[in-house]
This record gives structure tokens, sequence and C-alpha cells, in this order.
């Protein structure tokens, strides 16, 4: 099973992509990014109350929430996120601890993974460079949609000397681009506990359906 | 021929356009609207505002992209135009114009388009949404 | 930086500007290699490229009770949001109503940015509503 596990509606401020159009994309584009569903990561935020089934069932993919928060050690993306993470973590303050992100969200049952890490001042290679490495860290976006040249070529020497889990995703704002890069599963996922499930596990790779273009 | 409300489809993509965009080009641009910022007129000036060089200004790319838009939808169709400058444009360089229907609106007669100005190795210099109404 | 949110929604300037010129809406979409009649050739048809809303501007950009501290910053244009009306034409006189539509903060590839949200209302002496647009600043 193949998703997108990191992308941006309207809900995002520098997005203006519904949701459905999103939908709309993969259906159409089928053949070039065989995408089963997707992930919305909003910019600090998550709104609990969004309710996707009607969508799911219109267009047979699945829809899960999630949430891209700002640490001091670049951008993370928080999955499972439930009322104690939320009441634990302000998801709009630009500078949460990281350690702390990384090993709270796990005790309170969800998963939190550095995105983009080969980026400029949001990504882990930079803090890295300059300070200790974090603990407990399963897995790091070996593919983001919104790479500039080089920046994934830097995540994959991280992940070679740090021997982390790699997954991928679009970070799309734009509808266009929906599912360039993604994550395959071994398994079929039907929730957000079974994607938690399989990140913590490292079950997962990235996929890069973008054309051909270099790293 | 401007495409119309009936010819056009969700997923279309516009030819892509294609341009050098010249210093001299946005020496004019700043001139004809009476900006004087030095980022906007040479390496040096820019490098004192601590930029890397020459920028062009974002609402040059807007009004690049807007052009692209309307030569497909007809002058006069632009409804709505939004954009984010993700990286500086560094002028005398080539730049791709690209847009796509992301969805149409059968009751206002109307086409939402993404948009995106791309360096020559693919590199989103600027993003957006497009909203023209149609023949 | 703290910024004191009451700015957010309050006009801060309002400001009528002289008749545009038909020259200068020639001059502007010949500088952005439009060719198309509407926008270029001299006469009753004569009207600004949709993007000519962006040249307007209140006397002051920016409302007095922001930090000094922030307009110090490099300030870079991170985007905008035009909605278009009735399009300018040669001799119109156009108001522009200012107003902050929103501040926050992010970090991204330049680090910590702080982002003003300047909401600019056009319309015409005919009281027709030109364009409405909001300019993204951001401050690093």
């Amino acid at each position: 099973m193949i998703l997108d596990l990191h992308l941006h509606s309207e809900l995002s401020d520098d997005s203006r992509a519904p949701v459905e159009a999103y939908l709309k994309i993969l259906q159409r584009k089928r053949a070039e990014r065989p995408v089963d569903g997707i992930v919305l990561t909003e910019h600090r935020q998550f709104d609990p109350r969004r309710d996707f089934r009607g969508l799911e069932d219109r267009y047979g993919l699945l829809i899960l929430n999630a949430a891209e928060v700002e640490t001091d050690y670049g951008h993370m993306l928080v999955f499972g996120v439930n009322e104690d993470i939320t009441a634990r973590f302000d998801f709009s303050d630009v500078r949460l601890p990281a350690q702390e992100v990384v090993d709270e969200v796990a005790k309170l049952g969800g998963i939190a993974l550095p995105c983009h890490p080969g980026r400029p001042n949001v990504g882990l290679c930079a803090h890295y460079d300059r300070r200790g490495r974090l603990e407990n860290v399963v897995a790091v976006e070996a593919l983001n949609g919104g790479s500039k040249q080089g920046e994934d070529a830097r995540v994959a020497a991280l992940i070679k000397a740090r021997g982390y889990a790699a997954y991928g995703g679009s970070d799309a704002h734009l509808v266009s681009f929906v599912g360039i890069c993604a994550t395959e599963f071994d398994r079929e996922l039907r929730s957000m506990d079974d994607l938690v499930s399989e990140l913590r596990a490292g079950r997962c790779r990235p996929v890069d359906f973008r054309p051909s273009r270099a790293a | 021929m401007p495409v119309t409300f009936d010819t056009v489809e969700e997923g279309d993509d516009l030819e892509t356009q294609t341009l050098y965009l010249a210093k001299d080009q946005v020496r004019e641009y700043a001139r004809v609207n009476g900006i004087t910022f030095p980022r906007f007129v040479d390496d040096e000036g820019a490098r004192k505002e601590g930029l890397p060089g020459m920028i062009a200004p974002g609402n040059l790319t807007m009004g690049l992209l807007a052009t692209f838009v309307e030569a497909w939808a007809g002058a006069g169709s632009l409804r709505r135009l939004g954009s984010t400058f993700r990286s500086l444009v560094l002028p005398d360089a080539t730049f791709h114009l690209c847009a796509a229907v992301t969805e149409k609106d059968a009751a206002r007669r109307t086409a939402e388009l993404d948009v995106w100005m791309e360096t020559a190795d693919g590199e989103r210099v600027v993003i957006g949404t497009a909203t023209v109404a149609l023949r | 930086m703290d910024i004191d949110r009451s700015i957010v929604g309050r006009e801060f300037d309002r400001t009528d500007t002289e008749p545009v010129g038909a020259d200068e809406l020639i001059a502007f979409a010949r500088a952005l290699g439009e060719r198309d009649p509407r926008y270029v050739t001299p006469g009753a048809d004569l009207v600004a490229h949709p993007t000519y809303c962006v040249r307007y501007r209140g006397r002051k950009f920016f409302p007095d009770d922001l930090p000094e501290a922030l307009l110090r910053r490099l300030s870079l244009d991170a985007g905008k949001d035009i909605e278009l009306g009735v399009a300018i034409r040669p001799g119109d006189r156009i108001r522009v109503v200012s107003s902050i539509h929103d501040v926050y903060e992010k970090t991204g590839r330049s680090g910590t940015m702080t982002f003003v949200v300047v909401r600019f209302v056009l319309t015409n002496q005919r009281d027709e509503l030109v364009a409405t647009i909001d300019n993204r600043m951001m401050y690093r």
C-alpha cells in the first residue's frame, strides 16, 4: 500500500488546495502515481473534527489527519495526534523542544518523525551539524517533493550514518503535486493506528513518482 | 485562440512557456513602477541589502504568470491570483511558466488552476493558484 | 517577537490617488511582455493589466504601532493574494484602504520569520471594488 505521508490543504497558511481536489488528481493520475491515500499534515495545527469518511467512500482512497510542527531541530510530522498530545504540546509554538516531542508523542500513542531533514535551518541535518543528535528517532523523510537540488542527497548520507528508516511525502501545497513522493508499506493500512504501528517498526520505504530529476 | 469552458477538462496541463528573464526587463519593470530598491537594480546593490545578487520583484513574477494564464484563457478572464514567492528569483536566467487545471465550476463557468514558475533545474520558485472565468 | 494583535483588522491608512494615465497602463503591460491589445493599445477599450493593481499602496505601508525592531529586519515580499473586481481604466482614481490582516511566525529555510499580512482594498471613483490584495511581508 502506498500513502503520501506529507501534504497541506487550505487549512495550512501557504496552501489553497481543497482536500477533494487532491483526490481527483490521484484518481486521474493513478497510472503514474499509484497512491492509495493521503495524510494531511497541516502546519502548526491539528483539527480533530475533520471527517473524511464521505470522501473516502466516494474516491476509494484513505485520508488520514496529522500535523507538521516546528521544533528546535527543525520540522517534524506528528502522526497519531490525540487529545493527550495536543494538551501536552502547543502546535502553534515554532520552537517546540524536539527531544521532548519525539519521546512524549511516542509515550502518548503517536510518533513524531523529522521531515525534509536536508533543508537548511528547518531540517535535521543542519542541526546535527551544530549540536548533538536526537535520541529515539525512528525514521526520517528521505524523499520530499519540495526538496531543492542536493537536499535529498544529504538525507541519504544521514540515513546511512544513523541507520534511520526512511519514508517519503510530496509536501504538496498545490493540488498538482500530490503523490509525487510517497511511502510504500508491506500491508494494507486502514487507520492511523495501523500507520503509527508500521512507522514505529520502520516497515516502510520511500517511493519516487517524480518525472526524472536529480536528487 | 483562448479556450472555452466546454473545451477545458480538469487535469489539463497548459503548454509550458519558457522565457529568459533578463536583468534589463527587471530594471524596466522597476522603473515603470517607480521601484528604486537597490536589490532590483544590480548585484552590488542587492548584496548591500544582504541578498546574494540582483532579484526580480515578486510582483513581476505574478505579472508574468497572469499574462501566461490569460494567453490561454483570454484577456480579462483572470478573477483571482494567489502566489507564494518561495525562493529568490535571480534574473539573467531561463524559467518555465507552468499551469494545470484542477477544478471547474459549472455554475460560475470558472476554472481553478495551479500555476508555478520554475527554474531550468525544475526548482519551483513561485507557486500559486488562479481562478479564470471562461467563455 | 511580541506583536500586539489588536492591530489586526484595524484600518491604518486611507489614500486617494491621482487619476491613472493611459501611458502608465501601457508601459506597465509592456514591461511584462504583454501584447494583448486590450492592455497595450490606446483607445476607449484600454484597461489595466490584471496585476496593475499591485502598484497601489497607501501613504503608509504599515501602522505606526508595529515594533521598530521588526521593521529594521530584512524584509521580503513572501507572496500576494489578489481578488479582482472591475478593471482599471484610464482616468480612474483609486482609493486604497489599508489594514493589517494577520501576523504570525513560522520557520523555514531562512530561519525564524515573522509574517505581516497587509490588506489593501481598492475602489474606484464610482465606489466599485477594483481589487482586494493581501500582501504577505516576511521579516527575518
